[in-house]
């Protein structure tokens, strides 16, 4: 790496790396600064964001802008597309003369597989999929899901750094348009990866299907138990307008549904006017990419089922068994009205 | 070549879950289900597929280890009758929460010496939900790593493995690894399958290797579990009551006030 050339003022006690593809930040990274944000402002700290790739210097200059903070953009042949290895190499060297106690990210596929990395150098704690930030007696905590989202748990830090990986869709988007104009500095290496190397990114083999455009999405879990039952689900999505069927990613694993309807982590993140769940869980990866809807509907056999947490209306019934008493009804009301 | 997979035994979360006095843990029933992580069962799989391919080049054998109280013997159980050739339990005698870190950390201490050619992993573990052990297994050993696998070809004489990762909104990331490589492996890559019965047979009468926690080497204390709760409802929320026709009722005249229908 080629002269940094920080000087001493420049620490971030939390350092946030951005994600973004095909010379775009992807909004998870605007989710991320506003987690760094309030830990910021909790602990007193100042917030560094880092953005590795080839060329990064016009988006290293949009993060200034919108977060009025530091930006550093590392630049290297081999930083094209992620690659663990590479980006471990070149963000321990910034992350060295930061000095930074917290290192965030986004809980992607990107991100959990650097967050580990970082942390086994650094002899960092390594907590995934934050979802929110508790202060106990001085103590800081970060709260995330387990059990599918049956259970919260407390986790704390016992090392003098951590790393984050915060769950997509907990945080709102970073609005604020700062006094200060921030700063940028780029910086180039030319670490060559040895033992693995990223060759391409493919584009999905799933066919598009962009769920982003309907109003009403009616989503499959596990718990619609056999695919032949599918066809009740479209039949309910025909009584709305604008509709499309969604899918969790046990549903698609099954092979019920293809991948181009799966919603969540590694799936399609969107926020319909109304989206029922039929037979969901509600694990945090799915949770992650539908909690943005303005009404949530909860369709699971089982009370204790987390869907049911964000939830506007809960019904614990069978889907089997409940949906064509619903599709009868509306029958009824479509014709008395 | 020579395969580690790492299996977890994780409680069929259907139904409520106990939360332990302290809140440390969970209290399982003496009813509570246990089974494989499905993520691990893909993992298995894979390292099954790869025997099938290459059985009559080479011989390929594959071990399964977790790391667990006693009761994932039974998970061990489960990867032999799928086709595991040996199953390894690292005990621990008490049933608590354990870190991706602590669990990598013991796993990496007994994979040190064996020459693995590959370890694989489930993407992660349905009760925690962690996505670390592989990456943490990797980096103890120096070893290149590959997480979120939905492809995998063994090229170059078995040196190396070209992979394809699933990245966000399903498209994939190629990559190729040097071997020995860590992989871990996301659902939907395979169709994991049933045990057979001459491997049920063979695991039933067939011995576990098995070897306490304690005198594995384990890494310093990283993030602790603190506190278990319940998570807040949302506060907005509402459960429909009555019969089922009288809940359908209930929501469509809600879905008419919002004008959806």
């Amino acid at each position: 790496m080629k002269n940094p050339s920080y000087n001493g003022s420049m620490k971030a006690q939390i350092a946030v790396i951005a994600e973004h593809t095909e010379n775009r930040i992807l909004p998870v990274t605007y989710e991320s600064l506003s987690f760094a944000m309030e830990l910021g402002e909790r602990l007193g700290m100042n917030i560094s964001v880092l953005i590795l790739g080839n060329t990064v210097e016009a988006m290293a200059k949009q993060l200034a802008e919108r977060t009025g903070s530091h930006v550093i953009g590392v630049e290297g042949e081999q930083l094209q597309f992620y690659n663990g290895e590479a980006y471990k190499a070149a963000t321990i060297e910034v992350l060295e003369t930061f000095d930074s106690q917290y290192i965030c990210m986004s809980h992607t596929a990107t991100g959990f597989d650097l967050a580990p990395r970082l942390a086994s150098y650094l002899n960092a704690s390594c907590v995934t999929s934050v979802e929110k930030i508790r202060t106990r007696e001085g103590n800081i905590r970060f709260i995330r899901s387990m059990f599918n989202g049956k259970l919260h748990a407390e986790m704390a830090p016992a090392t003098a750094k951590a790393v984050l990986t915060i769950l997509p869709g907990t945080w709102p988007s970073l609005e604020i348009h700062p006094k200060s104009k921030g700063s940028v500095h780029i910086i180039t290496t030319n670490f060559v990866p040895v033992a693995s190397q990223t060759l391409e990114i493919k584009e999905s083999e799933k066919g598009k299907l962009n769920l982003g455009d309907a109003d009403v999405i009616i989503s499959a879990g596990r718990g619609v138990r056999n695919p032949e039952n599918l066809h009740l689900l479209e039949e309910l999505a025909k009584i709305f307008p604008k509709s499309a069927l969604g899918s969790s990613k046990a549903a698609c694993d099954l092979g019920w549904l293809g991948y181009q309807h799966q919603i969540g982590i590694t799936g399609q993140t969107v926020s319909p006017r109304l989206y029922i769940a039929c037979g969901i869980s509600g694990a945090v990866q799915h949770i992650s990419g539908m909690r943005g809807s303005q009404t949530i509907i909860g369709i699971n056999s089982d009370p204790d089922a987390s869907i049911f947490n964000v939830a506007d209306y809960g019904i614990v019934e069978n889907i089997e068994t409940f949906i064509p008493i619903l599709l009868d009804e509306f029958r009824h009301f479509s014709a008395s009205s | 070549m020579k395969l580690l997979v790492c299996v977890k035994q994780v409680p069929d979360s259907e139904g409520h879950l106990s939360i332990s006095q302290e809140g440390s843990w969970v209290t399982y029933e003496d009813k509570t289900v246990f089974r494989m992580n499905r993520f691990d069962e893909f993992a298995l799989e894979e390292a099954l597929l790869i025997r099938d391919r290459i059985f009559h080049a080479k011989k390929t054998s594959i071990d399964a280890i977790s790391v667990g109280p006693p009761r994932a013997r039974l998970t061990l159980k489960k990867a032999m009758a799928m086709g595991a050739d040996e199953g390894i339990h690292i005990r621990e005698d008490q049933d608590r929460y354990m870190s991706p870190f602590d669990t990598a950390s013991l796993i990496a201490s007994y994979a040190k010496d064996k020459a693995y050619d590959m370890i694989l992993a489930g993407v992660m573990a349905e009760d925690d939900m962690h996505c670390l052990v592989g990456q943490f297994i990797a980096e103890i050993l120096e070893y290149p790593c590959a997480t979120s696998v939905i492809h995998q070809e063994i090229i170059n004489d078995g040196s190396e493995i070209s992979v394809e990762r699933e990245i966000e909104t399903g498209r994939r990331e190629c990559l190729r690894l040097k071997l020995p490589a860590v992989l871990t492996i996301q659902s939907g890559i395979n169709t994991p399958r049933y045990p057979s019965l001459s491997n049920v047979i063979r695991a039933r009468d067939q011995k576990i290797i098995t070897i306490d926690a304690e005198k594995l080497q384990t890494l310093g204390k990283r993030e602790e579990l603190v506190l278990l709760s319940y998570p807040e409802p949302s506060s907005k929320g509402l459960f429909l009551e009555g019969t089922q026709r009288e809940k359908a009722q209930t929501l469509l005249r809600i879905l008419h006030e919002k004008s959806f229908i």
